[in-house]
Order: C-alpha cells, then sequence, then structure tokens
C-alpha cells in the first residue's frame, strides 16, 4: 500500500527512481531503473553522491547549517567515479549520473527501502550511506523527503518500541546506563536486574550451541525457518536443556519444543500494533480463541504468577499500556481512547495533548546537527568462485507473508504460489544446461535444496532469487550466518551458490 | 433526511429481523445489522459499502429471516442484478431507499442518483431526486483515442495492477464460489502484474451485463486504474447494441443467459 | 443474529492497513477494507483481503503440549505453566538469569513485547532479549 502512495505521486508528477538487482513491477514504471549486483549498495550510493558534488548539485546552505563532516564525506566519495562504480556495482556510469541528478533536482525527495538495504554485513554501512545522501541534498525533516524504511514485518517497529531488543528498554532507553536501570528498578519494583547488554537472536542460538543459554522462551516467531543456515540453527536449538515456543500453530520450531502453549491469533486479542511510519494502532478483538488457546498477553501473566512473581496483574492489554506510557517517553502520551481515532498516533508522542509526529527531525536533527558518516566500500562476506559461481539473493513475494504459518494454510493465497523456486536468468539457465527442466538443485557451502525453476530475464545474469516462504525448500537452508557487525543481522542478500540440473 | 431514514428504519424495526445499515461507532463507520431503535443515532449514510454482499451473506445465513436495507441507487440496482440471479431474496428484504446529493452524484459521474425500486415488493424511497452528475470526461477522452493507443494505454494501466482481487471482492453484484481469475486454464497463477489482457478481459465480460456503475472497484483500486472507463464503454455498448441497462427492472432478463437452460442454442450437455 | 464490523490492523506487513472484519453471530465471515484510514485508503492487498482464514484452520493449536516421552502429550494450562515456571526457575538457579533466552515478536502487539521483556528482565533479571527484526 506504500506503492499505492508512491503512485499517487506518480500521478502528481513525481519522478520514480528504482535501484534493484531484480526487476520489480515498480521498475516498470520508473523513469530509471538500474541493476547493480547486490552487495554493492555503498559503492553506487557513494557514486551518486560523488556526481551530486562533483557537478554542484548539493543542497549547500542545508549543508551549512544543518550538518559537519562534509569535507571527510567528500574525501571518501571522491574516490568514487562513476566509471569506478560500473566495475564494482554493474550499473553504467551514464545511468548513474542520470539518477544523481534526477534524484538532486527533484525536491523533495524520499529515499524508500526494505531489507534489500539492511540484510548485509555492510547492512548498517548502507543505511549510513543513504542518510549521507539525503543530508547531502537538505532532504531532511521535509514532508515527501528523508530516508524510509519499509519494514517487512508487520510490527517490527513496535516490538522495537517497546524493548524486544537486547540493549534496551522500551523506548530503546540503554540497558548499560545504570541511571535508567534505577528508573525501571523502581517502577517495576525489583532490585538487582541486569546492566549488561543481552544477546541478539543470532548469539542466542549460537550460545545455545556452547551449552552457555540453557533455555529459550520463544513468543510467535519461527527461527527454524527465518534464520540463516537453518541446518546450524536446528543443531543449536536441540543442544538446548529446555524450549517452550507459545504460537498458533506447530510450526518447524515449535515441533523442537519441550512445552508448546497454544496463543491466540490476532483476531482474537485486544492490542495494539505500530506501522512502519510509527504509527500506533489499535487491534480489537472479534472472536473467542479456538479450544483452550489465550492471548499471548494472558499466558504471560498467567506464568508470572505461576513463578510468583508480581507486577502482572493486568486485566486488559488497556491496562498494560497504561504501565507502558508511564516510563516510555515516546508513548507518554499515548491511551486507547485516544486511539479510537482512525489515524492512530504516530510516536513521538510524549504527552496526552501532544498530537503525534508525522516526520522526524523538522527542524533539527535529534543530535542537534546532522553528522555524516562517511563510509567505504567492502565487499560481501562471501563472493562467487568457480565452485559456486552465483550470487543468491533472497526475499518475499506478494502472496506470502514470512516463514508461511499463516499464509500458506490460507487457500487464495497457497493457490497463487504453492510451490518454492528459484528464478535464473535465461543466460544463466542456457550455460547451466536446464535445457527446459523443470527442477534444480540449489548448493552452497551450507546445505541444498531442490526447487522449481523460473527461467527469467527480470533478474540479474549471475544472480539469482529464492524466496524464504517454503519448508519444503527453506532459501535459509543456503544462507550465509555472517552478520552485520554493529546491526547483528545476518546476510541474507548475498552468499554464493551453485545451480545444477536434476 | 437522515433523521427521516432514521424514523422510518425504527418504524420498519418493529416488523422485521434487522436493518442493513452503516453505523459510526467510535471505531468508524462499517455495514451493521441494526436491531434496535437505541442503536440508529449511530446510523450514517457514508462512506460507501458494498451493501448487496452483506444482505446476500445475511440471508444465506437466515434462510427464513425478513431483513430491511438502508440503500442509494447504486446499492439498489446491485440488489436487483442479484436478485435477478437468485443471490438476493426479494420477498424477505424491505428496501429503505434515499437519493444521494447533488455533490455525491456529480463526484461519482452517476446517471441515476435516484433509487429505482419499480417491481421490488416492499420497498420506499426517502429524498428528493437530483439531477445526473455530468460524465465521467475520461471516458470521452479514451473515446477519442485510435485503436492502437486504447491497447497501449490499458498495457500500461494494468502493469499496476498487484493482482489484489480487491475489484472483484468489493464488486456488489461478483459472487461465484470458483472465480474464473482464480482458474489456472484460463490466469496463470502467481504472476504480476497478471497476465495481460486476459485478467481483466475477463472480469469485464463477466460484468457487461450486470456492472451498476457504483464505481467501488475503481475506489478499491491500490493501482488507480480507472477500471470505470472500461466498464462504462461496455455498458454504453451492452445499451445500445441489447437495450439492457443493468439494475434498472426487476422484470428485464439479461441480454446473455443466466444458465445453460436459457442458452438459444442446442447445447448437447450431459 | 448479530452482523457486525470490528475494526483492526492487518498483520501481514509494516504498511498497517485498517480492516473490517466482518463478524456475524461470533463467527468471521469476512474483510472489507477502509476507505476512511489514511495508509489504506479503502484498499487491501491480497493478504490484506485474506488475513481471516488461516485462524479457524484445523491445524490450530488449541491445548497446550508436553514432550514426553514418545512425544507430545496435551496438558492443562496449570501442569503446562508450572513446568515451565520451574524449569525455568532451576535453569537460572543453577546456571545464571544470562543461561536464559526470550525471544520476542514482531507478529505479537506491543503490550505482548512488554510484557514478554518484562518478564526476562524484572523476574528472570537477563537483558537476554530480542526477536526476528534482523530477518
Ligand atoms: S483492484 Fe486494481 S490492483 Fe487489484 S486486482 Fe483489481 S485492477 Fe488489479
Ligand atoms: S493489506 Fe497488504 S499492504 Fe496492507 S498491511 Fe496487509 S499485507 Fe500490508
Amino acid at each position: 500500500m506504500v506503492a499505492s502512495h508512491v503512485l499517487t505521486g506518480k500521478e502528481r508528477g513525481a519522478k520514480i527512481i528504482v535501484i534493484d538487482p531484480r526487476e520489480i513491477q515498480m521498475s516498470r514504471l520508473a523513469d530509471i531503473y538500474l541493476r547493480p549486483w547486490p552487495g554493492t549498495d555503498v559503492a553506487w550510493l557513494n557514486g551518486i553522491m560523488n556526481v551530486i558534488i562533483n557537478e554542484g548539485l548539493a543542497d549547500t546552505a542545508f549543508v551549512e547549517e544543518r550538518t559537519e563532516g562534509f569535507d571527510e564525506l567528500r574525501q571518501v566519495v571522491m574516490e568514487y567515479p562513476p566509471e569506478k562504480v560500473e566495475q564494482i556495482a554493474g550499473i553504467p556510469a551514464d545511468g548513474l549520473r542520470a539518477a544523481a541528478r534526477m534524484y538532486a533536482q527533484t525536491k523533495p525527495a524520499a529515499i524508500l527501502y526494505a531489507m534489500g538495504i539492511t540484510q548485509h554485513t555492510t547492512g548498517t554501512d548502507n543505511v549510513k550511506t543513504c542518510a549521507n545522501l539525503a543530508m547531502l541534498t537538505g532532504n531532511v525533516g521535509v514532508p515527501g523527503s528523508g530516508v524510509n524504511p519499509l519494514r517487512g514485518q508487520n510490527n517490527v517497529q513496535g516490538a522495537c518500541d517497546l524493548g524486544g531488543l537486547p540493549n534496551v528498554y522500551p523506548g530503546y532507553q540503554v540497558v548499560t546506563i545504570p541511571d535508567v536501570k534505577a528508573k525501571y528498578e523502581a517502577a517495576w519494583g525489583v532490585e538487582g536486574m541486569s546492566g549488561k547488554l543481552g544477546l541478539t537472536v543470532t548469539e542466542m542460538i549460537e550460545a545455545a550451541d556452547k551449552g552457555d543459554v540453557r533455555a529459550i522462551y520463544v513468543m510467535g516467531e519461527n527461527p527454524m525457518l527465518s534464520d540463516p543456515d537453518l541446518n546450524h540453527a536446528r543443531h543449536c536449538l536441540e543442544a538446548l536443556d529446555f524450549l517452550v515456543v507459545q504460537d498458533i500453530f506447530m510450526t518447524e520450531t515449535a515441533a523442537l519444543a519441550d512445552v508448546v502453549l497454544p496463543g491466540a491469533s490476532y483476531l482474537e486479542k485486544d492490542g495494539t500494533f505500530t506501522n512502519t511510519d510509527r504509527r500506533i494502532q489499535r487491534v480489537r478483538k472479534a472472536v473467542e480463541a479456538p479450544g483452550q488457546a489465550k492471548a499471548d498477553w494472558e499466558i504471560i501473566c498467567d506464568l508470572a504468577r505461576a513463578m510468583g512473581a508480581p507486577g502482572f496483574e493486568f486485566a486488559s492489554p488497556a491496562a498494560v499500556m497504561e504501565e507502558v506510557v508511564v516510563t516510555t517517553p515516546i508513548y507518554g502520551g499515548v491511551s486507547y481512547d485516544r486511539l479510537e481515532a482512525v489515524e492512530g498516533l504516530q510516536w513521538p508522542v510524549p504527552t496526552a495533548d501532544h498530537p503525534g509526529t508525522p516526520y522526524l527531525h523538522k527542524g533539527k536533527f535529534s543530535r542537534g546537527v546532522g553528522k555524516f558518516n562517511p563510509v567505504q566500500y567492502q565487499a560481501a562476506a562471501e563472493l562467487p568462485d568457480e565452485e559456486y559461481p552465483l550470487i543468491l539473493t533472497t526475499g518475499r513475494m506478494m502472496f506470502h507473508f514470512h516463514t508461511g504459518t499463516m499464509t500458506r494454510r490460507t487457500e487464495k493465497l497457497e493457490q497463487e504460489a504453492p510451490e518454492p523456486y528459484v528464478e535464473i536468468h535465461p543466460d544463466d539457465a542456457q550455460r547451466i544446461g536446464l535445457n527446459g527442466g523443470k527442477r534444480v538443485r540449489v548448493s552452497s557451502r551450507r546445505g541444498a535444496i531442490e526447487v522449481a525453476v523460473r527461467v527469467t530475464s527480470t533478474i540479474r545474469p549471475g544472480v539469482v532469487f529464492i524466496p524464504f516462504h517454503y519448508v519444503e525448500g527453506p532459501a535459509n537452508a543456503l544462507t550465509h550466518a555472517a552478520l552485520d557487525p554493529i546491526a547483528g543481522i545476518p546476510e541474507f542478500k548475498v552468499c554464493a551458490v551453485r545451480v545444477e540440473p536434476v | 433526511m437522515i433523521e427521516a431514514i432514521r424514523a422510518r428504519v425504527a418504524e420498519k424495526l418493529k416488523e422485521l429481523d434487522g436493518v442493513i445499515g452503516l453505523r459510526r461507532s467510535p471505531e468508524g463507520v462499517a455495514p451493521y445489522l441494526f436491531h434496535t431503535e437505541e442503536e440508529l443515532a449511530e446510523l450514517v449514510l457514508e462512506p460507501r459499502y458494498p451493501m448487496s454482499s452483506v444482505v446476500r451473506l445475511l440471508q444465506k445465513r437466515h434462510p427464513a429471516a425478513r431483513f430491511g436495507v438502508v440503500a442509494r441507487g447504486c446499492d439498489v440496482r446491485a440488489l436487483v442484478e442479484m436478485a435477478k440471479r437468485n443471490q438476493v431474496d426479494p420477498e424477505r428484504l424491505y428496501i429503505i431507499g434515499f437519493t444521494c446529493t447533488a455533490e455525491e452524484a456529480e463526484a461519482c459521474h452517476c446517471a441515476d442518483p435516484a433509487p429505482n425500486v419499480t417491481g421490488w415488493p416492499q420497498a420506499e424511497v426517502i429524498g428528493t431526486p437530483v439531477a445526473a452528475g455530468s460524465p465521467n470526461p475520461m471516458v470521452a477522452e479514451y473515446a477519442q483515442m485510435p485503436r492502437a493507443e486504447r491497447w497501449a494505454f490499458w498495457q500500461q494501466q494494468f502493469k499496476k495492477c498487484i493482482k489484489c482481487y480487491g475489484c472483484r471482492n468489493i464488486c456488489p453484484v461478483c459472487f461465484c464460489e470458483s472465480c474464473a481469475l482464480e482458474d489456472p486454464l484460463w490466469v496463470e497463477p502467481g504472476v504480476m502484474a497478471p497476465p495481460f489482457p486476459m485478467y481483466h478481459m475477463i472480469k469485464a465480460m463477466h460484468m457487461s451485463n450486470r456492472c451498476v456503475a457504483c464505481r467501488q472497484c475503481e475506489l478499491t483500486c491500490p493501482a488507480h486504474i480507472p477500471l470505470t472507463v472500461l466498464y462504462d464503454l461496455i455498458r454504453q455498448d451492452v445499451e445500445n447494441l441489447m437495450g439492457y441497462v443493468p439494475g434498472a427492472d426487476l422484470e428485464a432478463l439479461p441480454p446473455v443467459p443466466l444458465t445453460l437452460a436459457d442458452a438459444p442454442i442446442d447445447l448437447d450437455v450431459e | 443474529m448479530d452482523y457486525k464490523n470490528v475494526r483492526t490492523t492487518c498483520i501481514y506487513c509494516g504498511c498497517g492497513c485498517t480492516l473490517n472484519v466482518q463478524v456475524a453471530d461470533g463467527e468471521v465471515v469476512g474483510i472489507l477494507p477502509c476507505p476512511e484510514h489514511p495508509i489504506s485508503r479503502g484498499s487491501l492487498c491480497i493478504k490484506g483481503w485474506n488475513a481471516a482464514e488461516f485462524a479457524t484452520h484445523p491445524d490450530r493449536l488449541r491445548v497446550p503440549l508436553i514432550r514426553r516421552e514418545g512425544g507430545f502429550e496435551e496438558a492443562s494450562w496449570e501442569e503446562a505453566l508450572a513446568l515451565v515456571a520451574e524449569r525455568l526457575g532451576a535453569i537460572r538457579d543453577d546456571s545464571g538469569p544470562d543461561s536464559i533466552g526470550f525471544f520476542t515478536s514482531a507478529k505479537c502487539t506491543n503490550e505482548e513485547n512488554y510484557l514478554l521483556q518484562k518478564l526476562a528482565r524484572a523476574v528472570i533479571k537477563t537483558n537476554n532479549v530480542d526477536h526476528c527484526a534482523r530477518l
């Protein structure tokens, strides 16, 4: 539906530039479409800035007044002239120039991205580079501009906002700051909370293998299909002494559990989700849960009671939200009464009379002035070689959601896309000698799967694509568990594979 | 107007098993089955929802119940077409029709902004009919285009389609359990945008003798495809060539046979 | 003989389209889009239109399950939660709070995410809390 707003923009005369290794539907409507090699984003983004600076297209007033570090940025991006970028990223130099001019000369201009930018060992660098580009052209803090990550799962934003992260409490308050910890100890009426950083999902799974983590409690996630390098992930989860899974279906992960607790679906409970534009919106109970299944919030409260822990005596999700707002400044003004409005509330919404915040960094960055963080291009962790000559990139498709637990149990969705497949360019198909064969074996250093083949020129030669929704052809049996050093995000978008006929 | 409608619904609630209309609750507006007079303070007329589909759904669930419905002109036209196809039972439905405002008629380019309940067993209309809205300028513009350009125009438009099936799902006269759009024989599944022109052509052909020009498909289309330009032209053809206007008359039979038994040719059907 | 629409938020992506869930006599009978909502503006994608079907799938879990010799056995809530409480308590006492990890969920509500991280941090006393944001 974000694309629908992009179309509205186009109807009003906006320009569209699409840069994607796969020719997506939007690229057929774009003014400019460029097709880079996966994993070269820093290089071509630096190249765009190189053109903008050299052709005098930067927003110098904005750069002078509201940013710092421009000289360092200039130094770095000067190393990326379009001809050199063409060598690295495979984007023709002229195309890159045209895109740079169009982006810089059209105001305001928005950058939209999803996991294609983040799921790399250089994910953090990629995001910083997007931010550099937006700041260089003054595209920050004005409606219709900015750097706009589109989040894949419905409540990723909310799960992060509410402290579902190892380094922060709700509202991004850092766990290692003693005052913050003290505030939460007081609010929750407990002592001796941990002041150390916790482990990420991928680290916990790794630690399970070593025996450092002995028990894992999983609420509504399915790492046995969503994590990179699945064979290894299974081995680690099996090493646990105790695994609890709370879910609505017997997922691949639940099948490994010691205890499985039946949760309620979104149709059977109240609550809130926060969408990709920080909009907090209501989830409303429509029907009763089947059998003895219970809402996840009730299960957690019951468990706390079974453990003899006070502080979980909530009558409803509305009551939970009343506690959230006390300690979470960005949600400070949220209440279920205010959320009745169909448009919800966009955080930060610090007080009950604050109207919410449609866009960030208006007039001023959160940190005062914006700092350019120039970065150098680094190749992906695993590149193609003789043995594994193709790049595999993974992703979603319109008809399914994440690990398919729900959508694959929906006839109207499953009939559109019932089986896993690999997209491959006709040139590669010919070289491999597919000869019209319908199935192929795709293997990497970590595993192998057999899937249907779709020969299509919408993919770059040298690159293949597999959607990750399918348990019978799990793309993540192939992917590489190399992580971005800061965000800890795995490199789902690049690994080396071989494709053979079967 | 709304007060007059509420008063009539209150009256009718005494004899019916409920009245279908739009309700504004704190959550917002959506279709609702009203049972009591107290609830009627929340009865509203906007925005648009496919009321005939809700009638069909509730009549099927409750085969003996008698409902009422608060309906605007296009809702009534849709009910008429659904009734001809045995999807709505007129004997068990009381229509409280109301006229659209001049602004609404203009916004919809509506040729017929007042409910036509002629022939419906039990019905009434509240309000004074307003003039028709001006015709959709895009239709005239399109009619000027040479044939090759028309093809290119639709090709470009349908490239944007994301196969949400929304235009079909919202349609107040679509009801088939098994839909040709989902039949792999006709439309290759999983292709995005759906194959041109099959997907949209099938939809258009199936609408040819029943589209009631409510414009809900266009309103729900996330790709902003001007679907009603296509449907308006087909409606014009069907009217000019066969003299049929969908929704205008409960008695008039559609020019395309409704069942194989009606077919004017000998079919060797076992 | 009841029919109403319950307004809620789609679970299938971060756009957060508003859904009108049609409920008749306590049963979900369909989904309608919401013209009043500023993001979805009366539109949905194919997933949103079909976001109710899975909930009544026969595979839904209906009772707590405990693994015993030879596979899962059905259990009461009291039994299942007592077992979880006891095992988590024992592991924490044995190997320390950081030997336990919690996966919160990008598919669950804000309130549920809050509660699970509170359980981890205030009851078990570990910051081993994360979810699949990166996946
Ligand atoms: S509503 Fe629009 S996008 Fe959806 S299927 Fe119909 S034409 Fe395609
Ligand atoms: S309807 Fe489609 S676009 Fe809207 S939130 Fe659901 S999955 Fe996302």
